[in-house]
C-alpha cells in the first residue's frame, strides 16, 4: 500500500522538490506551506509520516510537533523535523517533545531522507 | 617577544579595528605616565605646601584622573566585545540564511540527476556531477564558517560520549582516499587492533580527521608519500598524519592554528582553502579533552597528531 506523507516546508522549491522526488520514490505526498495549515491537515489526511521543517510561519516546527503529540488521534504518527538549525538545544528539544529523527538539510541527501523514512516506516 | 609584541599599537590598532589612542596598550602606557606624573606633583605639593585641602584636592585630582582614563580603556574593550559579537552573530545569520539555497541546489541536482541520468552523454553527466561536487564545497564553507562563529561563541556544543575511534578512521580515510585517487600518492593505514573507546563526539571528530587528512593530500606533491597510524599510548589515543609534502616555514609554525591562517607555502601549492580546518580542529579536540600537535620541516614534510582520551570502562 503505498505510504502518505505530509510535508510541511514553507520554502517553496524545496518543497517542490522533496515532493517530486518522494512521489518518484511512490510515496503519496501532500504539502502544507505553514505551520498551521499543516496542523491542520494531519487529522484529516492521517499521514503515514509527517516531515516537518522547524522555521515556519505563522506556527513554529516545535509548536505543530507538540500538538500532533498531544492528540491522541494523532500522537502515533512519526514526525521527522527537517532543518537548517542544528544546535544541540534544538535537537534535545525536538527528541523531548517526540520528534522520531532530526535530519539537517544541508547535510542529508533526498536519497538519505528516503531511507530514513523507509526505515522508519518498516518498508 | 609576547611583550613587545603586546605593545606594538599599531599592529593591536588594526587587528582589533580602532584607532591607535583607543587601543589597550596605548591607554595603559597613558594611565601610567599620568600616575607618575600625579605622584611627583602630590609630592611636591605636600613638601610646599602644610595646609591639608591642597593635599585633599590634589588626591581628589589623581582618583579623577584614573577614573576617566579607566572608564575610557573599559569603553573600548566593551566596544571591541560587541563589535566582535555583532560579527559572529552576522556570520551565524548569514551561514543560516546560506544553507537553504545550498540544500535546495543540492535536492535540485539529486532529483534531476533522478530524473534524467539515463538521456545524459557523459560530458553532460560530468557537468552536472561538477556542480554538486560545488556545491557540496560550498555548504562545507558554510558549514565551517557556522562552526567558527560557534566557537568564537562558545557555543560549540559537543557530545562526550564512547564511541569506536577505529571505525571512524576506518570509514574517514576510506572517503579522502576515493576523493584523491586521482593523485599519486602513495597512503598507508595502520590502526592498532582491538583499540578501546574513546570518549568524544564521533561525528565532530571526523571533521579533524578529514582536515588533517585533506591538508597532508593538498600539501604533498605527486610520487609523495602520506602515512596515517592510530594507535594507544598511556591514556589516550593518538591518531597521525605524516608526510612528505611542502612542509611550513619554520618562522610561521607558531601561527598554523590560528583562525584564517595560511602559510606562505600553502598560498604557494595549493590556492584554494580558508585557513579554518585547523583552527576548527583544535577547538573540537581540546574541547574534548584531547591534545592537538605537530611537527614540520620545510620541504620535508610535517607530522600532525591529535589524541582522544580513552573512555572508561561501565561498571555493570
Amino acid at each position: 500500500m503505498t505510504k502518505k506523507i505530509l510535508l510541511i516546508e514553507d520554502d517553496i522549491d524545496l518543497q517542490q522538490t522533496m515532493a517530486e522526488y518522494l512521489s518518484r520514490e511512490a510515496f503519496d505526498v501532500v504539502s502544507a506551506m505553514d505551520g498551521q495549515a499543516g496542523l491542520e491537515m494531519v487529522q484529516p489526511e492521517m499521514p503515514d509520516a509527517i516531515l516537518l521543517d522547524v522555521i515556519l510561519p505563522k506556527m513554529d516546527g516545535f509548536k505543530v510537533l507538540e500538538a500532533v503529540k498531544s492528540n491522541e488521534k494523532t500522537k502515533n504518527i512519526p514526525v521527522i523535523l527537517l532543518t537548517n538549525l542544528e544546535s544541540m538545544e534544538d535537537i534535545q528539544r525536538a527528541f523531548e517533545k517526540g520528534a522520531m529523527a532530526y535530519l539537517v538539510k544541508a547535510d542529508f541527501r533526498l536519497e538519505d531522507v528516503v531511507k530514513k523514512l523507509k526505515e522508519i516506516l518498516k518498508m | 617577544m609576547k611583550i613587545i609584541n603586546d605593545f606594538n599599537l599599531k599592529r593591536q590598532a588594526d587587528e582589533l579595528g580602532i584607532k591607535v589612542w583607543q587601543t589597550p596598550g596605548f591607554l595603559f602606557i597613558i594611565m601610567g605616565f599620568i600616575a607618575v606624573v600625579i605622584m611627583t606633583a602630590t609630592y611636591c605639593i605636600s613638601k610646599n605646601y602644610d595646609n591639608p585641602q591642597v593635599l585633599v584636592v590634589s588626591e581628589c585630582l589623581v582618583v579623577a584622573f584614573i577614573f576617566t582614563v579607566g572608564t575610557t580603556i573599559s569603553r573600548s574593550v566593551e566596544r571591541i566585545a560587541s563589535v566582535n559579537r555583532m560579527k559572529s552573530e552576522f556570520v551565524s545569520v548569514a551561514s543560516h540564511q546560506l544553507r537553504t539555497p545550498l540544500s535546495a541546489i543540492k535536492w535540485e541536482v539529486e532529483l534531476f540527476l533522478a530524473k534524467f541520468k539515463e538521456g545524459l552523454n557523459e560530458d553532460q553527466f560530468k557537468k552536472i556531477e561538477n556542480i554538486a561536487k560545488l556545491n557540496m564545497k560550498m555548504i562545507r564553507l558554510v558549514n565551517d564558517l557556522l562552526d567558527v562563529a560557534r566557537i568564537d561563541q562558545n557555543r560549540l556544543i559537543l557530545k562526550k560520549q564512547a564511541f569506536n575511534f577505529s571505525k571512524v578512521t576506518r570509514e574517514m580515510m576510506d572517503e579522502i582516499i576515493s576523493a584523491n585517487n586521482s593523485r599519486h600518492i602513495s597512503f598507508n593505514l595502520d590502526i592498532e587492533k582491538d583499540l578501546p573507546e574513546v570518549m568524544g563526539d564521533g561525528e565532530k571528530i571526523k571533521l579533524a580527521l578529514d582536515n588533517i587528512t585533506s591538508n597532508a593530500f593538498k600539501y604533498t606533491t605527486s610520487g609523495g608519500h602520506i602515512d596515517v597510524r592510530l594507535f594507544k599510548k598511556d591514556k589516550e589515543v593518538i591518531f597521525e598524519v605524516k608526510d612528505n609534502g611542502v612542509g611550513i616555514p619554520e618562522e610561521q609554525i607558531d601561527r598554523v592554528f590560528e583562525k584564517f591562517f595560511r602559510s606562505d607555502n600553502a598560498t604557494k601549492y595549493q590556492t584554494e582553502g580558508t585557513g579554518l580546518g585547523l583552527y576548527i580542529s583544535k577547538n573540537i579536540v581540546e574541547q574534548l579533552g584531547g591534545r592537538i600537535w605537530f611537527q614540520s620541516i620545510e620541504n620535508v614534510g610535517s607530522k600532525f597528531s591529535f589524541s582522544l582520551p580513552i573512555a572508561k570502562k561501565q561498571k555493570n
